[in-house]
């Protein structure tokens, strides 16, 4: 930095003070290093959890959270994501595919040493079931026989309900219709059990945001335990010693740390402050790239960037509008010129590939029609176009994304766009009661199935968000789709229904995602799959030795 | 006595002598002036649209047709940080003037009428200082809503506080002096003896608060408006400009050196011209 010494002193100082601050919370050894030794993985989570009330939470930093804590009947292979043993031993399918029953392990406990069984479940998902609690995720558990009908009211008894222990390690499953994706779903965290003990004593069952999860009040199944929740600092989970499959636990500790600033967290990682980042700085890319460096990993997942739009504000009403609006979006220019990780423009909201699954689209980039379409909606050039506000969560890469639209829509409709940045529970719930006009969203898998994509658009839809209510679509995705009989026939469905869900476009995809994240060497069995999950129960830490390891002819 | 022919000079003739005298202030004024009238003519001398977006050509170190070079959004710098000098420079002046207006009226009150009045009235600074001031700058804009004017006046209602206390404390003192002893005998109002003895008497101490004061507002508009409170993009101030450019300061340190030399330059200019007169306007300084 030759050209430093010119600059005035307070500037420079104003450069140094961000290397002050780090450097003075360092003290020593860094934090890779000493995790190292004594088994501590330091996690850049991106943001501060909204909850971590798995019946309550539906973000991603959450969820990284959730499944070190817990655990459901059945858990994914880390490489290949095919469903393996979790709470439950082993499992049989009826022939028709309805009937699961499971078999749980008789070593499972709570992780205050509480005895772990099949009635839990029961009791857990009964739980997830009751309005009151407001699961955004509720329907996750439709596939389960009455289980819609119980949550809607049409049907008051819960025995109803597919959901049977038959004794205390045996739980039966009943699905009103085969379910291929069925085993995925129990090991996502809207159909994890709780423990009844715990929500008891801080409240109702069905009552939201109790302190059950606090530090020293949580209690869970999982391979760790929270041990500190330090808002906005960091959360601290320790190793569960009650966990059935404790002896093969390789870490001792993790700490998660909720940097907002993508910069800092890069930062911090060069710094040794951190294992493994939740993103890269899309501007810092390029040079890691350049550079082979090896921290680095970009891999494909199963997720979609994407504009919601709130269909209930009268200007946004116009299909034709909406169709304007995503015509408008050079989706090329933002991946390769800002965002530069590798994401794939999108023009349908499945990613594609998906289970053999590759929607057909109308969107492009087209400004000549869209600039029609807008004339034909009563803008003509964008006259009299309310000014519409892209309400974001803070972060950087958004923050790009959304001046890049911005302009966009400027330069070829003529409109004038408002940008609006909240932190990321404040944003979360502006777009879960609808106080927005356009969001920027995320729809990242929860399993591996393009219904996880097209259920949430269904009218009564937690996740919907968008006040769209079609009822074809509605036809389609909760009635006909599960009930084919083949991968081919559903494909067709889902086909349908997506052709119909981008002819509205309550919501505009934009990308589709690639998980950019730096990750230390000395994280190990920690492989890259597209739902970008992490096995902590699987992942050990051994720093590479300090000599240069043998190249491959010398042994 | 009256057979004196020789002119006297007034507070403003004697300033403005030793003000011209002071290299360091006469620049700091130019700068200062050469800004401002940049910024006025801004919308017509900027070589490009500070909106005007090149995703392809992306972020450029300086060039012939870039002279500092464009950001992420291949945006021209140099519109950019003449468009931000718009933005910071009318936050500084507008939102200082508000702080001066309020805080020059209350501590001269207080200061003059004294006893129960000015134990309450600075008891309500007191109060006002106590509160974290950038919560109350949130409340405000959260009330108020999210008005580029609005964000003036939040930020001015809140810089107010210490210029009252400087008021009070000089206008204590002048109201024992002879001069104004002799307004009141002479019959004035209150109101007038305020405006035509106590206040231009307290100009040196304030006019030099004033020029510290609004640098300290424009970096208090940088941090708002990073929290999405105040100014919104595709608009942006200095503040901005270097709150971005520290991002990404090691691929691309043009986006913080520009606006961030610019923004020193300014304070700097301030600083010494605020240093110039209030030596310039210290009665107590001898004449030569």
């Amino acid at each position: 930095m030759k050209n430093c010494a010119r600059l005035p002193l307070l500037f420079s100082l104003f450069l140094l003070m961000p290397t002050l601050l780090l450097s003075a919370c360092g003290g020593g050894e860094n934090n890779v290093d000493q995790g190292n030794r004594d088994g501590t993985l330091h996690w850049g989570n991106g943001t501060e959890p909204q909850s971590l009330d798995p019946h309550i939470a539906t973000g991603v930093p959450e969820h990284n959270i959730i499944t070190a804590l817990m655990e459901g009947l059945v858990a994914k292979d880390s490489k290949t994501l095919a469903p393996k043993a979790g709470v439950a031993e082993y499992w049989t399918i009826s022939e028709d595919g309805r009937v699961y029953t499971f078999k749980l392990r008789e070593n499972a406990r709570w992780s205050n040493g509480d005895p772990h069984n099949a009635h839990d479940y029961v009791w857990s998902w009964w739980r997830a079931l009751q309005p009151a609690l407001g699961n955004l995720y509720a329907y996750m558990y439709f596939s389960i026989d009455n289980a819609k009908e119980y949550y809607e009211g049409t049907i008051t008894d819960f025995d109803q309900v597919g959901i049977k222990a038959l004794d205390d390690f045996t739980l039966q499953v009943t699905l009103s219709n085969p379910t291929p994706y069925f085993l995925q779903l129990l090991d996502h965290y809207s159909l994890y059990p709780v423990h009844r003990g715990t929500v008891e004593k801080f409240g109702t069952a069905d009552e939201r945001g109790t302190r059950w999860t606090y530090e020293g009040n949580h209690v869970g199944n999982g391979a760790f335990q929270l041990s500190a929740w330090k808002i906005n600092r960091r959360i601290t989970v320790q190793r569960n010693p009650f966990y059935w499959n404790a002896d093969h636990v390789g870490l001792n500790q993790i700490v998660f740390y909720p940097t907002e600033n993508a910069v800092s967290e890069e930062r911090m990682f060069r710094a040794g402050q951190l294992h493994r980042t939740s993103s890269v700085p899309s501007d810092k890319i390029p040079s890691y790239l350049e550079t082979q460096n090896s921290s680095l990993r970009i891999s494909p997942y199963l997720g979609t960037y994407f504009y919601r739009i709130n269909t209930s504000v009268p200007h946004l009403q116009s299909k034709l509008v909406r169709r304007a609006l995503a015509l408008t979006i050079d989706r090329e220019a933002i991946t390769k010129n800002i965002l530069k990780g590798g994401q794939i423009p999108a023009y349908a909201f499945t990613p594609p590939g998906t289970m053999g699954y590759y929607p057909e689209s109308n969107l492009r980039f087209d400004p000549e029609t869209a600039r029609q379409l807008l004339a034909e909606a009563g803008y003509l050039n964008g006259k009299d176009f309310p000014t519409t506000e892209i309400l974001y969560n803070t972060n950087e890469s958004h923050r790009k994304i959304a001046v890049a639209i911005q302009q966009m829509w400027k330069k070829h409709l003529n409109i004038d766009i408002k940008l609006l940045n909240q932190e990321w529970k404040v944003y979360l719930d502006s777009e879960s009661i609808g106080n927005y006009e356009i969001s920027r969203a995320a729809w990242i898998g929860d399993y591996v199935d393009p219904n996880n994509f097209l259920d949430m658009f269904l009218c009564n839809g937690g996740n919907n968000r968008t006040g769209w209510c079609n009822a074809e679509y509605d036809y389609l995705i909760g009635d006909i789709a599960p009930t084919v009989k083949t991968h081919a026939e559903r494909l067709a469905v889902f086909g349908r229904a997506e052709k119909l869900l981008m002819d509205e476009l309550p919501v505009i995809p934009i990308y589709t995602y690639t998980s950019i994240s730096l990750v230390n060497q000395a994280v190990k069995n920690y492989p890259s799959n597209i739902l970008n999950k992490a096995n902590y129960s699987e992942i050990y830490l051994q720093a590479e030795p300090q000599q240069m390891p043998l190249t491959e002819d010398q042994y | 006595m009256t057979t004196v022919e020789q002119q006297g000079t007034s507070l403003w003739q004697d300033a403005w002598i030793k003000l011209s005298k002071n290299y360091l202030a006469l620049f700091g004024l130019v700068i200062i002036g050469l800004l401002c009238v940049l910024s006025v003519l801004t919308p017509w001398i900027a070589p490009y649209g500070y909106e005007e977006q090149n995703l392809l050509l992306g972020a450029t170190s300086p060039s012939s047709e870039h002279w500092l070079g464009t950001d992420v959004f291949g945006r021209d710098m140099l519109t950019r940080i003449m468009y931000g000098g718009r933005v910071s420079l009318t936050v500084g002046f507008i939102a200082t003037a508000v702080a001066l207006l309020i805080g020059v009226l209350w501590g001269a009150v207080a200061g003059y009428v004294g006893g129960r009045l000015d134990a309450m009235m600075m008891r309500i600074v007191d109060i006002m200082y106590a509160l974290p001031f950038m919560i109350f700058i949130v409340l405000l804009m959260v009330v108020f809503g999210r008005n580029i004017l609005l964000l003036f006046i939040a930020i001015g209602a809140v810089e107010w506080l210490t210029m009252a206390r400087i008021v009070r404390g000089q206008v204590m003192s002048l109201r024992k002096q002879e001069f104004v002893e002799a307004a009141h005998s002479l019959g004035l109002s209150q109101w007038t003896i305020i405006r035509r003895h106590i206040i231009p008497n307290t100009l040196g101490p304030v006019i030099v608060y004033t020029t510290l004061t609004i640098p300290s507002v424009m970096l208090l508009e940088a941090f708002l408006s990073f929290l999405g409170l105040g100014i919104q993009p595709p608009q942006s101030s200095w503040g901005l400009l270097i709150n971005y450019g520290v991002e990404t300061m090691e691929e691309y340190p043009w986006l913080l050196i520009f606006p961030g030399v610019t923004l020193s330059l300014t304070l700097f200019a301030l600083n010494f011209l605020g240093d110039g007169l209030r030596d310039a306007l210290d009665p107590r300084v001898s004449k030569d």
